[in-house]
């Protein structure tokens, strides 16, 4: 019971914590509108996920093994150039404001908060699909009785929403501008997680190389090894294991795994290297400019325009 | 960037996402479509049982339940141990998942990874018989397009074959000789598919040395050979290196041994014919262009034609030799389109300058209709300068399957 309920936990966790960092923000700039329209989202992707699992669970197709990776890697891809996109463009749009006036700024950028109900669907929906067939799997449960192993697998994700929601009320508590630095950060963070799963599963798929495919004949030395044993980081269950609560903490926060491949690595790596500093030192540089002039906000489409 | 809204933006990477979702590819569920197979797999934390270690090829789908006590994984892996074919993660204790893969034949891996950990226990092997994925028309034409040229080989080969017997047997020596390295030319093109046929191959074509090896009665073209040139074969098995051979058949066969043995060679190149003909007769993609690659190292091999041990007795190394690169040329020339099609042009246009080359160095040594010269009056510099044409050749050549068979 225990371990259906840290899978829930650990599928979910990402996804609660980016909708958390979301919903503290639109909270944070008094944009109730758009809180509403990221549960929108968020609701949306479950269900999605839910009865497209349902689907291939209980229809006369499954998805196969390629498809599904290829999906939540491609998804997951998706997922972290938006919310990339997204702290980028909001950081360059309210630049050299203080606090309160970047709120007001900030306000205007959301436009109609479509926008980041888009994150908020494509964060929860990129392992949706994966954990929604894992979550009809237990209905089919054998030892215990289906009702049990589904209720521990929803706990699990119910248990993430938790932690999405504490880490929402500790980031209302803390300075505005402090708060601007934090989300953006946390956000990157996050989002360095969801690409290092992204080249995980793309690996496994077959359509980046890596441990699951044999060196193709005629490669050097340095192509050799990116594939088979040599692509392989680090791989330390033995001191961390991926099954115990540690493990799906580290997992499902910072995307940390006990075994990941060379390009994981380096993809995670390369990209909190490049956008963290990026981010920071445009975020403080932001904050020290005292420029007086208001840059003119964008005339914000029209809300309603095409949906 | 700029002059982008946030929400166009963010709609159109909705886009890609949602196009990736037109990726999807589906496989039956278990217990749907034709001929769907259902194996049970009973993992713990240490083992996994899978019920059956064969299957048809198609839809399998293996119902993965969970008896230990900790999170288990299910894969089935290709043949190399590392490619997933398929996997299914998540089973918690207690609970059962369904994987469905489809699967050509050929062999796999099935193994559990109970607590998500390392290389899994319980690794089996896994049996898939039955008939090819479907592939596309193309790489079928390609692949009759060969099959048609090895079958055209062997009728030619059929009747030189015989000529050549029917002379011997005749005791004309003089024009056996001469017909010998010409009844070899069908055969030597199309080599690496002769040798398929695991028994036929060292009845026609093993050298003494490999028959005495591998503990074989001594026949074939290399039989005659040494027949028909007794006096070198002696000079040759004279020599202190090769005392270890037996020496008991250097000697003239008899007009009922030389009938015997020309018999033989004569039904053995007519089964090779027949198996050719037969229609369950196929090869792969990858079977044409690794064989011409084979035929390039079988001349280069260390009792091959390029030092001249292939015809240790004759010397026609010359007539193997370009053989096989006659058969190396019209098997890349059949997959070439294919080569094309990958993007593979370069490589095309360079094993089109190697082959020409090779060629162009074999014809200062004659032809097959004026005759090529003796290998044993070629020196050492000479044949330095063939075997550099051929590594050149060689080279690009072993680029042609990668280029060639996809995925």
């Amino acid at each position: 019971m225990i371990a259906t309920l840290l899978i829930g936990l650990r599928e979910g966790l990402e996804a609660a914590l980016v909708v958390g960092v979301l919903l503290a923000y639109v909270n944070k700039i008094g944009r109730r509108d758009a809180a509403a329209k990221i549960w929108l989202g968020v609701g949306a992707a479950i269900l999605l996920s839910l009865i497209t699992g349902a689907v291939l669970t209980y229809g006369a197709y499954g998805l196969s093994f390629t498809a599904q990776e290829a999906i939540g890697g491609l998804l997951s891809l998706v997922a972290v150039a938006m919310v990339t996109w997204m702290v980028f463009w909001m950081l360059k749009m309210s630049r050299g404001i203080g606090g309160e006036l970047r709120s007001q700024i900030d306000r205007a950028l959301l436009g109609n908060g479509w926008g980041v109900a888009a994150v908020g669907f494509v964060s929860v929906a990129r392992e949706g699909i994966e954990t929604a067939l894992f979550i009809w799997a237990t209905t089919r449960a054998t030892d215990t009785t289906p009702l049990l192993g589904f209720a521990a697998a929803v706990s699990g994700i119910l248990l993430a929403s938790v932690l999405g929601w504490l880490l929402y009320r500790g980031m209302l508590r803390i300075n505005l501008t402090v708060f601007f630095r934090w989300s953006g950060a946390l956000l990157i963070v996050f989002a360095a997680g969801v690409l290092a799963y992204a080249i995980h599963d793309l690996q496994e798929a077959g359509f980046l190389p890596g441990p699951f495919a044999a060196v193709p004949p005629g490669a050097g030395a340095f192509a050799a090894a990116w594939f088979g044993d040599a692509a392989w980081a680090f791989r330390v269950p033995h001191i961390i294991a991926p099954d115990g609560v540690l493990g799906v903490l580290l997992k499902g926060t910072v995307g940390f795994s006990p075994e990941m491949t060379r390009l994981e690595v380096i993809a995670w790596a390369l990209y909190l290297v490049i956008t963290l500093p990026l981010f920071l030192v445009a975020s403080y540089r932001g904050a020290r400019a005292t420029r007086k002039e208001t840059p003119c906000p964008p005339s914000a489409p029209a809300a309603a325009s095409s949906r | 960037m700029s002059t982008i809204s946030p929400r166009r933006g963010f709609v159109a990477l909705g886009a890609i996402g949602a196009a990736t979702l037109t990726l999807t590819a589906c496989v039956p569920n278990a217990g749907t479509g034709a001929n769907a197979q259902s194996i049970a797999v009973t993992a713990s934390d240490t083992a996994c049982n899978v019920e059956a270690a064969e299957a048809q090829s198609g839809t399998i789908t293996f119902t993965v339940k969970n008896d230990g006590s900790k999170v288990n994984e299910f894969y089935v892996l290709g043949s190399n141990e590392l490619t997933i074919i398929g996997e299914v993660e998540n089973i918690a204790p207690g609970s059962s998942r369904d994987l469905t893969v489809q699967v050509g034949p050929g062999d796999y891996f099935t193994s559990c990874k109970p607590g998500m950990i390392g290389t899994g226990v319980g690794q089996a092997a896994f049996a898939v018989t039955g008939d090819a994925v479907a592939t596309t028309p193309e790489e079928d034409a390609v692949v009759a397009q060969y099959v048609g040229y090895v079958k055209t080989q062997t009728e030619e080969l059929v009747p030189q074959v015989a000529a050549f017997v029917a002379a011997y047997q005749a005791g004309d020596d003089e024009t056996a000789r001469q017909l010998f390295p010409i009844a070899r030319i069908n055969y030597e093109r199309i080599e690496p598919t002769a040798e398929q046929f695991g028994d036929l191959d060292p009845k026609i074509d093993y050298r003494k040395p490999g028959a005495i090896e591998e503990g074989l009665p001594f026949t074939g073209f290399h039989r005659i050979e040494q027949d028909l040139w007794l006096d070198e074969a002696i000079a040759n098995y004279s020599t202190p290196e090769k005392d270890h051979y037996p020496k008991d058949d250097l000697k003239p066969l008899t007009p009922e041994e030389r009938k015997e043995i020309g018999d033989q060679l004569v039904a053995d190149v007519n089964e090779l014919k027949d198996e050719v003909a037969s229609p369950d007769f196929t090869l792969t993609l990858a079977d044409i262009t690794e064989g011409a690659k084979g035929l390039l190292d079988e001349v280069a091999a260390p009792d091959g034609k390029l030092p001249g041990e292939e015809n240790e007795f004759a010397h026609t190394d010359l007539y193997d030799f370009t053989a096989n690169v006659e058969g190396a040329q019209v098997a890349f020339d059949t997959v070439r389109g294919l080569l094309e099609a990958n993007g593979g042009e370069d490589l095309a246009k360079q094993l089109d300058e190697r082959f020409a080359d090779m060629f162009a160095l074999l014809e200062t040594y004659g032809s097959y209709d004026e005759g090529f010269v003796f290998y044993d009056t070629v020196d050492q510099q000479q044949r330095n300068e063939l075997a550099a044409k051929l590594t050149a050749l060689s080279e690009p050549m072993s680029k042609l399957t990668a280029g060639v068979v996809q995925g």
